[in-house]
């Protein structure tokens, strides 16, 4: 289910109307319903990938935490996954699940098991390393195979008929699963913790199963800790006013931030971005603008809109935007753009790799693959490996290169923090051309395109003035907020002014010209 | 404290309930036509005692017009029904308002209403035959086009949206917020956009139109419509005892420089199917079957200039006087009953 579609804002209003009704155990029951049906919107079949993950990283998780559980209930949870794909495959044969299909499932329970069994004839030390890389291998060989693997299989054609060679493979008919990245990452950052005896071991399956699919966030993030999100699932919560109030303004925000901005924006971005679209500098400047606040609103929007539901339901999610455009720095940039994932590769990379503890080229190094893995996150494809690449060079320069002036937290005066906030600006939006450009060479006509002040037949005056009407609304907005530490805070301001505002925001949401199109970071 | 905490939605709430309050005091036709899209029979007629002012229908307007409820006595009052064709460009130089100038130089006291209305299909213009029939018409001329049946039939899901019951409308019951939504389905602000990217989008209705024209089942259905509420409308305003010229429309095909014909997609063959007493037909392919240059008559393919309107005003007088439809037999005649 969408946050878009028309039945979100009843399933939501019934759901919490529900919640708030029932004791604390019974909550977390109909929040894993809740969760599963709302993914179940989109393919009942990839809740089998949910409850894999779930499965393997909880029973993973015990087991570094030393617990071994009884054969009995461990074979049935192993199992769990298997039985619903046989399930859907005898009742619903219209799904399309083959015996392929039920057999490496079933291939991947075995495994699983086998290798779960003898992990625990192991000693302790080198059981928790087993434990740590069998929730590794089994959640990134799902993430791999799914989002991945056309990908391999195609650059390794591609770089054998360079070599000569003549590769003749077919390419898989792989539908990717919606938000399997962000779950897998979520759950992965819960069992590398507990490894790192960093959090603490979840111990209830159900509400283990719940952080792993929790409904507002799982699709889209923002990615959360096991550490801040598991206990607020598992302690009893109290109806507060307080949340239902600032759930709803986020909610407000959210969809203004994406169905007024963004979609708005897109047609823009959409045009300029499309393979045979001639381009002078006006329009190149005019699409990496459109997709810069497109993005972001889509982004943030649905972040905006999944934080104020969890916050309907008593539940904080983390801050995942934070006034991204006014960043001085790459490093600034990254603590404020999607920060749960670069807090995550921060935490689980950048650090693992070594951080910044060894010598300067090691530093670098560990920049490097980690601006390049980030990338990689973003999509299979080589724009989102040359847009980490990027960054990553960007990070380098602002470190150790002629930038290094501007990597400062302070800027004495505002012209210099100003000229600052520009290049950053700047760089962001060259880095989105590249993000956005559906090959490297449409990217390369883009930046030449900047250099191109000849006209192109289509006037891009009416044009500009099409995405002012869309960004200035957002700028107006966030001039409210931006000294907040949180961009939906519109609390401080009076409450006339806040319920004009909300009747501004409404009517706009309503009236917005554009297509209701999907959340990009859906396919990520 | 929940109560203070809550003041601005209860704000926001109020405002906008206070702005669907007045609107709906206030302005109480444009609520009723405006989001009806020509499928809400009421829509663009004002009645202020005995006096008719028609105004717009559905975000597409009549010419504006005063008339009495009821026929003047000693007056052939026709009603024109139709799309862009009958409307024309202006009240003036369409072929009702031509008509109406011809059949007063001939002493006749005519009262030619235009009632035609751009884009409207079959359906929305039975709707509006069913609601001048109560203006007591001496007679109504229908004109029959078959290439609006996209139109209506968008238009038509359009008027389901707004008056639906399905959750997903809800929001459509509130004319503030359905006014809201109408500027985005109407895509106002879209001007803004290049051509180009309004259809790399899809969004432009004309283009949508052009895609749906390329099926031929669909197009064979809407034929199927035109002949049958065509029939329907007929038998509705011949139940008044009015009688009925149908207007069958042309359309002008090239087929080289300079070279075309004239093609009906078998109008003239439904027109004649439901010739009869009080049922007359006035065929364009047969009005231009003399047609030489094709600018003298037509604007593009569909569509007449002033000449072609007066062209085919007067093939329409011709046939008025023919019945002898005379402004004394017109008064004499029973409210109601043809002249």
């Amino acid at each position: 289910m969408s946050f878009l579609s028309w039945q979100f804002p009843f399933f939501l209003s019934v759901f919490v109307l529900l919640y708030w009704r029932l004791p604390h155990r019974w909550r977390l029951w109909f929040l894993l319903l809740g969760s599963y049906t709302f993914y179940g919107f989109w393919d009942v079949r990839f809740l089998a990938l949910v409850m894999t993950t779930t499965v393997v990283d909880y029973l993973c998780a015990l087991g570094l935490a030393g617990e071994k559980c009884r054969p009995l209930p461990v074979l049935a949870l192993v199992f769990l996954p298997l039985g619903w794909l046989l399930t859907l495959a005898l009742t619903r044969p219209h799904l399309g699940i083959s015996p392929g299909m039920l057999a490496a499932a079933g291939l991947a329970t075995v495994l699983f098991w086998g290798g779960y069994t003898v992990l625990w004839r192991l000693p302790e030390p080198t059981r928790r390393r087993g434990f740590l890389l069998l929730s590794l291998v089994f959640c990134l060989a799902i993430l791999g195979f799914f989002k991945y693997c056309n990908f391999f299989l195609e650059s390794t054609a591609a770089a054998l008929t360079w070599l000569g060679l003549q590769p003749d493979w077919p390419t898989l008919q792989i539908i990717l699963p919606v938000g399997i990245s962000f779950y897998t990452f979520q759950s992965l950052g819960y069992v590398i913790d507990v490894y790192r005896r960093q959090g603490p071991v979840c111990r209830d399956l159900l509400v283990f199963a719940v952080f792993d699919a929790y409904f507002p966030q799982m699709v889209a993030g923002p990615i959360e800790r096991g550490r801040t999100l598991i206990p607020q699932l598992s302690s009893p919560r109290q109806f507060q006013a307080a949340d239902l109030h600032e759930g709803l303004v986020r909610i407000l925000v959210g969809f203004f931030k994406k169905v007024y901005v963004a979609d708005n924006c897109a047609l823009l971005a959409n045009y300029v971005f499309a393979p045979a679209t001639p381009l002078n500098a006006p329009w190149a400047l005019l699409g990496g603008l459109a997709f810069a606040f497109q993005i972001y609103g889509d982004f943030s929007g649905y972040t905006d809109i999944a934080r104020g539901s969890a916050k309907l339901l008593g539940v904080e999610l983390v801050h995942n935007f934070h006034f991204p455009y006014l960043a001085r720095n790459p490093s600034d940039f990254w603590s404020r753009w999607h920060i749960s994932l670069s807090s995550w590769f921060r935490d689980y990379v950048y650090i693992s790799l070594g951080g910044n503890r060894g010598t300067a080229g090691q530093t670098a190094r560990n920049l490097l693959v980690t601006m390049l893995l980030a990338g990689l996150w973003h999509g299979a494809a080589w724009t989102f490996v040359i847009w980490g690449a990027y960054h990553g060079v960007l990070l380098l320069l602002y470190r150790f290169g002629p930038l290094t002036w501007l990597n400062r937290k302070d800027y004495a005066s505002l012209p210099a923090s100003l000229l600052a906030c520009t290049l950053m600006f700047s760089l962001t939006v060259i880095g989105w051309a590249m993000f956005r450009s559906p090959t490297l060479g449409h990217f390369w006509s883009w930046l030449m395109a900047l250099g191109n002040w000849e006209t192109v037949t289509l006037p891009w005056r009416s044009s500009l003035w099409w995405l002012l009407l869309h960004v200035a609304p957002l700028l107006a907005l966030q001039g409210l907020t931006w000294n907040r530490a949180d961009e939906t805070k519109l609390l401080d301001l009076p409450w006339p002014a806040r319920g004009v505002l909300y009747v501004v925001l409404i009517v706009l949401v309503v009236s917005s010209t554009a297509q209701d199109q999907e959340f990009i970071y859906f396919q990520f | 404290m929940t109560r203070r905490l809550f003041a601005d939605f209860a704000l926001a709430l109020a405002l906008l309930l206070a702005a669907e309050l007045a609107v709906r005091l206030f302005l109480p036709h444009d609520v009723s036509g405006r989001f009806s899209y020509g499928y809400d029979q009421e829509a663009g007629f004002v009645e202020s005692g005995e006096t008719v002012h028609l105004v717009r229908a559905g975000g597409r307007r009549f010419h504006p017009q005063t008339f009495s409820r009821r026929r003047p006595p000693d007056t052939v009052r026709i009603m024109v029904v139709g799309d862009s064709v009958p409307r024309g460009p202006n009240l003036g130089a369409a072929y009702p308002g031509q008509l109406q100038e011809i059949l007063r130089a001939q002493g006749i006291k005519a009262e030619v209403i235009n009632l035609a209305i751009p884009g409207f299909g079959v359906r929305r213009s039975q709707l509006i035959v069913k609601k001048i029939l109560a203006y007591e018409p001496s007679l109504v001329i229908v004109h029959v086009n078959d290439s609006n049946e996209y139109e209506d039939e968008r238009e038509y899901r359009r008027s389901q949206e707004f008056q639906g019951w399905h959750p997903r409308h809800w929001l459509m019951k509130s004319y503030i917020l359905a006014r809201a939504y109408e500027i985005k389905t109407e895509k106002l602000q879209w001007r803004l956009l290049p051509e180009k990217i309004r259809q790399q989008n899809m969004a432009s209705d004309a283009d949508a139109e052009l895609q749906a024209g390329l099926d031929e089942n669909l197009h064979r259905l809407w034929q199927q419509r035109v002949w049958e509420i065509t029939q329907q409308t007929v038998a509705l305003i011949r139940a008044r005892a009015v009688d009925v010229i149908l207007v069958t429309q042309a359309s002008w095909q090239p087929t080289g420089p300079g070279q075309g014909h004239l093609h009906d997609h078998g109008l003239e063959a439904l027109g004649q199917s439901l010739a009869g007493p009080g049922v007359q037909i006035v065929a364009m392919t047969k009005v231009f079957a003399d047609l030489k240059p094709r600018s003298d008559y037509f604007a593009d393919s569909a569509h007449l200039t002033p000449a072609g309107h007066q062209r085919l005003a007067a093939a329409l007088a011709a046939v008025i006087q023919e019945r002898g439809q005379r402004t004394s037999q017109g008064a004499n005649a029973s409210r109601g009953s043809p002249p």
